[in-house]
């Protein structure tokens, strides 16, 4: 893309483009410390996911107000109007899989206090650097205007959600071999819930960045993995 | 649908394009100003022209109404129709041609004669009213229509170079509209206007859309994304793209209309 007439304009945007990716990088972060944090046992690394989401909270609104300063003083249009259409998604999704990192963060801190459930600790650690995969290469694809590597991201979210279905009926195997389970694996359970959301949003956060590139929402039908709102057994 | 005849199709097809554009080639001398310009231009629906300076969208402007004519150096080729009659036939008097398609100027132009003059001027050449009371009548709905009778109604014998730069571009919008015109072509209306005329002109845009098929050519893309339905890019002679004004602005197809629009070195 060529410089704009105005430098000042192509600094702004270029401004705004390194808050989106200051804010991405620590989320990413956020999702695999979470992960790890509960796979070490290890509740001070859970208390910094909890403490820098605030960080990431005040991202957000700082890009949200240069979006906002940006329309005000430059109105911008084609591109650059999508551009800054996609940013504020893109922050508003970000700012979630923050907070689904720091719930993630929390239930560690209580999980800690139980005995652990056999290699539910691993397999969430692998959805969670799935998922994690995924919002990097948006990122990236966001940087270079990269459609077709947000198209695949848009594409992954499906094994994402077969490891979460997977996750599912395990849990509820565990709580049906041994009520003592239940407790820590609901809280398993909702941390899996979490990253499964966490690989929503990054889907939605790809599909936004092939809005930008191409100034049209992917309309075409994806593979949807979430089968577990008609589960009834673990079978 | 389906008992239509082959001509009944194409009748309903034209019956939304009220100006069409074949071939168009503008040379002032040895320059080649326009190149091959295609386009349809629809009824009651406002259309921008944009693009820099030089590029060729006022002397597009200027031969929908044969304005260019004046220019002695100036050809025009190829086709141009209005309700698909050739508006360079030579049996085509451009004098009745420019009642039927109105113009308004970058500067405010108003005769040096009383406001009521201004408006009445037009219709009184062209044998539009029978009497006083016509003219009256014709005066009054065509200052209703340019949003000035309010301001004007009880001065109409004051000079028309009396007024505020925006109220005389809305003098010069009802002296163009008191001819009854099908089409108005408006060449940067708002140039000189400060932004609060500028709104009242645009608004008032917005109503022409009513009665008739506006043609503006505007350096301002806000304004062209505030007022037209349409809009057609010009560079260098050439027509780039030409589309609903929303696509222009938010997903333009053409990369010179991306830079152009975005303000970027091209």
């Amino acid at each position: 893309m060529n410089e704009h007439i105005s430098s000042a304009y192509d600094r702004d945007l270029e401004g705004i483009t390194t808050l989106i990716m200051k804010m991405g990088g620590l989320v990413e972060e956020a999702i695999l410390k979470a992960a790890r944090s509960l796979a070490d046992r290890d509740v001070e690394l859970a208390e910094s996911v909890r403490a820098g989401d605030k960080i990431i909270d005040t991202l957000e609104i700082q890009i949200n107000e240069e979006a906002a300063r940006t329309i005000a003083l430059r109105a911008p249009v084609s591109k650059d109007l999508r551009s800054i259409l996609t940013v504020l998604r893109l922050a508003a999704s970000l700012e979630r899989i923050g907070d689904y990192a720091k719930n993630i963060a929390k239930r560690t801190s209580v999980l800690v206090e139980m005995s652990p459930v056999s290699g539910s600790d691993a397999a969430l650690r692998r959805m969670a650097r799935e998922v994690e995969q995924m919002l990097k290469d948006t990122l990236d694809a966001y940087l270079r205007g990269d459609a077709d590597l947000a198209e695949d991201v848009r594409q992954r979210d499906h094994e994402v959600d077969q490891m979460y279905n997977a996750l599912f009926r395990e849990f509820l195997t565990f709580m049906m071999e041994d009520p003592r389970n239940i407790t820590a694996c609901m809280h398993l359970h909702f941390m899996a819930k979490n990253i499964e959301r966490m690989g929503d949003l990054t889907t939605n956060m790809a599909e936004q960045v092939i809005y930008q590139v191409t100034g049209e929402m992917p309309d075409e039908a994806r593979p949807k993995g979430d089968k577990t709102a008609y589960v009834t057994d673990p079978g | 649908m389906e008992d239509m005849t082959h001509a009944d199709r194409i009748m309903s097809t034209q019956h939304d394009s009220k100006i069409s554009a074949k071939g168009v080639q503008v040379y002032y001398g040895d320059n080649h100003a326009i190149k091959d310009i295609d386009v349809e231009i629809d009824d009651k629906t406002v259309t921008a022209f944009i693009g820099p300076s030089g590029c060729g969208k006022s002397t597009f402007l200027r031969c929908i109404n044969r304005m260019n004519d004046t220019i002695d150096v100036a050809r025009v080729t190829g086709d141009i129709r209005i309700d698909g009659e050739d508006i360079y036939d030579p049996k085509v008097d451009p004098v009745q041609l420019r009642a039927k398609v109105g113009m308004v100027f970058q500067k405010p132009n108003p005769f040096p004669k009383s406001i009521y003059d201004n408006v009445a001027y037009g219709p009184k050449i062209h044998g539009l009213a029978r009497n006083k009371a016509d003219l009256d009548e014709i005066v009054e709905k065509s200052l209703r229509k340019a949003a000035l009778w309010t301001e004007a109604k009880d001065r109409l014998e004051s000079p028309g170079t009396g007024l505020s730069g925006g109220q005389q571009q809305r003098l010069c919008i009802a002296r163009a509209i008191a001819t009854a015109p099908e089409v108005l072509l408006m060449d940067e209306p708002c140039s000189a206007l400060d932004p609060i005329a500028t709104a009242q002109v645009e608004e008032l845009i917005d109503e022409l859309r009513q009665s008739f098929s506006v043609v503006i050519v505007t350096h301002s893309m806000q304004q062209a994304a505030r007022v037209s339905q349409k809009t057609a890019f010009f560079h260098l002679g050439n027509l780039v793209e030409y589309d609903d004004t929303d696509k222009i602005f938010t997903n333009p197809q053409d990369p010179r209309t991306e830079s152009y629009i975005s303000g970027r070195i091209g």
